[in-house]
């Protein structure tokens, strides 16, 4: 997730540039701004102590699909960030291209589960490619909150398999 | 006192249609006469038969037909595969013993090698049938520096390795079904399952399976595969010494593995395809997905499965079943 020293930094780009509009999207994490031209240019209000180039508030929210709206006298730019889930702070990414298995035969039990307490060294899932079965490993103690991909999937390399909220 | 044992084999192996004293044996390998004779004693019980003339000295009249660490080691000629081997007259599965030492940190270049398997598997856990005595069974521990993405490109490697060993030592031509099955005359002959603990960016191991069926006889594959599946022998008609055979792909192996490592897949990628099977031809092709009809066009730099969709457009597939 973007830290709001990135945020002003980004602002403070854009304000300076030609760019009237920008969004960028990473890790489920969302942020556009829009420039109102008209206006932008008419006043700075230093409504905000926060710093002294901004000429605009900006409100980073944790909650899906935020939209910080300011007074229409001023030049707005809306920060907008949705986040699925926050409750993570660890990701299992695949190592390579390949078929997602979430068992290790079509009839047993997946490896693990959403809501399941796993090691390190716990095997959370196989990707396969070229008959090659890759056992990835959780890398961390902890707790699996959510699982991304389905079985029989084809996944990218680098590809986010599993959140991980770690111990 | 194995490295004693192999240079006692190598001496006489050079010598083999003469006598060596044991006194030139015991000055060679500087060990004690006794010792030397010690030594051969145990090289009986591996299956060497060792005829003694006084006088003259010693000469190796019958090397075994069966396998051990050291009926494999004796001329085998590497420098780095094979020079740990495992070898167990029967098992579940050669995967599961070499994963577990490769847990356990065995060397890059450990072989296990079992007479019969019985639990030998294959894609998704399929059984393997593994007969006693009549086919390799074994596993490679490779521990190789590379990044995990590109891993998948030895079990082509490993294919084309057996194509090759077939081809030349067997004198019998092979296709390969993509990615590494081994086929002789439209029947499945060798298989390699081929399995790896990596991070993100780096191979802890990779352990390659390798199923070939070389010495049975119609009778021994199960009647519900003899349509489907044979052996070196049934397509030659010819006997083969599992333990040359064996040789001859862990040597083929290793110059293969380390041309591949300084330059890259593109001579797999040459040598695939000239085993390639039914290149051009139209195929059905399952994955989890979907089963759909449509034509190999060959592999990829980086050996996925190149096919030609109807609408004329080419698309790379990494993991699919090809059926025929």
């Amino acid at each position: 997730m973007l830290k709001v020293q990135e945020i002003r930094e980004l602002i403070k780009l854009i304000d300076e540039s030609s760019i009237d509009e920008f969004s960028y999207e990473s890790n489920g994490t969302k942020v556009s701004m829009k420039k109102e031209k008209e206006s932008f240019q008419v006043e700075e209000v230093p409504k905000s102590s926060r710093s002294t180039y901004e000429p605009v508030q900006v409100e980073v929210d944790e909650k899906p699909v935020a939209t910080a709206e300011k007074s229409k006298s001023v030049a707005t730019q809306e920060v907008e960030e949705t986040a699925a889930s926050t409750n993570y702070d660890h990701e299992i990414v695949s190592p390579m291209v390949g078929t997602f298995y979430s068992s290790p035969t079509p009839d047993s039990d997946p490896f693990v589960q959403k809501g399941e307490k796993v090691k390190s060294n716990s095997v959370v899932c196989i990707v396969e490619a070229m008959k090659l079965f890759n056992e990835i490993e959780a890398e961390v103690n902890g707790e699996i909150v959510e699982v991304l991909v389905e079985n029989g999937e084809l996944v990218e390399y680098g590809q986010p398999l599993f959140r991980v909220k770690s111990e | 006192m194995e490295s004693t044992r192999n240079d006692l084999i190598e001496l006489l192996e050079k010598n083999k249609d003469d006598y060596v004293s044991g006194q030139e044996l015991s000055r060679q390998l500087n060990i004690s006469r006794t010792a030397v004779w010690k030594h051969m004693k145990e090289l009986e019980k591996d299956g060497y038969m060792i005829e003694a003339v006084s006088r003259k000295g010693y000469r190796i009249t019958q090397f075994p037909s069966k396998l051990s660490p050291n009926t494999i080691q004796w001329g085998l000629h590497t420098n780095w595969i094979g020079k740990k081997i495992i070898h167990r007259e029967q098992v579940d599965s050669t995967q599961i013993i070499a994963n577990q030492l490769a847990r356990e940190g065995a060397e890059h270049g450990t072989i296990v090698i079992a007479d019969e398997q019985t639990a030998g598997k294959g894609r998704m856990s399929r059984p393997w049938h593994s007969a006693k005595g009549k086919g390799i069974w074994m596993s490679i521990v490779l521990r190789p520096n590379m990044m995990p993405q590109h891993a998948p490109q030895l079990t082509l490697l490993t294919a084309t390795v057996l194509a090759e060993c077939i081809d030349h030592y067997m004198g019998v031509r092979p296709s390969i079904k993509w990615p590494n099955d081994i086929f002789i005359h439209g029947k499945k002959t060798a298989g390699i399952l081929t399995e790896m603990q990596a991070e993100q960016d780096r191979i802890q191991y990779v352990v390659l399976g390798i199923g070939i069926n070389v010495n049975q006889d119609e009778h021994d594959i199960p009647p519900e595969l003899r349509s489907i599946a044979t052996s070196v022998k049934q397509e030659t008609n010819q006997e083969w010494d599992l333990r040359e055979s064996i040789q001859h792909i862990l040597s083929g192996f290793e110059v293969s593995y380390e041309h591949y490592m300084a330059n890259g897949f593109a001579h797999i990628k040459q040598t695939w395809e000239k085993y390639g099977y039914r290149i051009g031809e139209t195929v059905t092709v399952e994955t989890l997905q979907r089963t759909w009809q449509t034509v190999i066009v060959g592999i990829a730099e980086d050996g996925a499965l190149l096919i030609k969709e109807e609408d004329g457009n080419v698309d790379k597939l990494y993991s699919a079943e090809i059926q025929w």
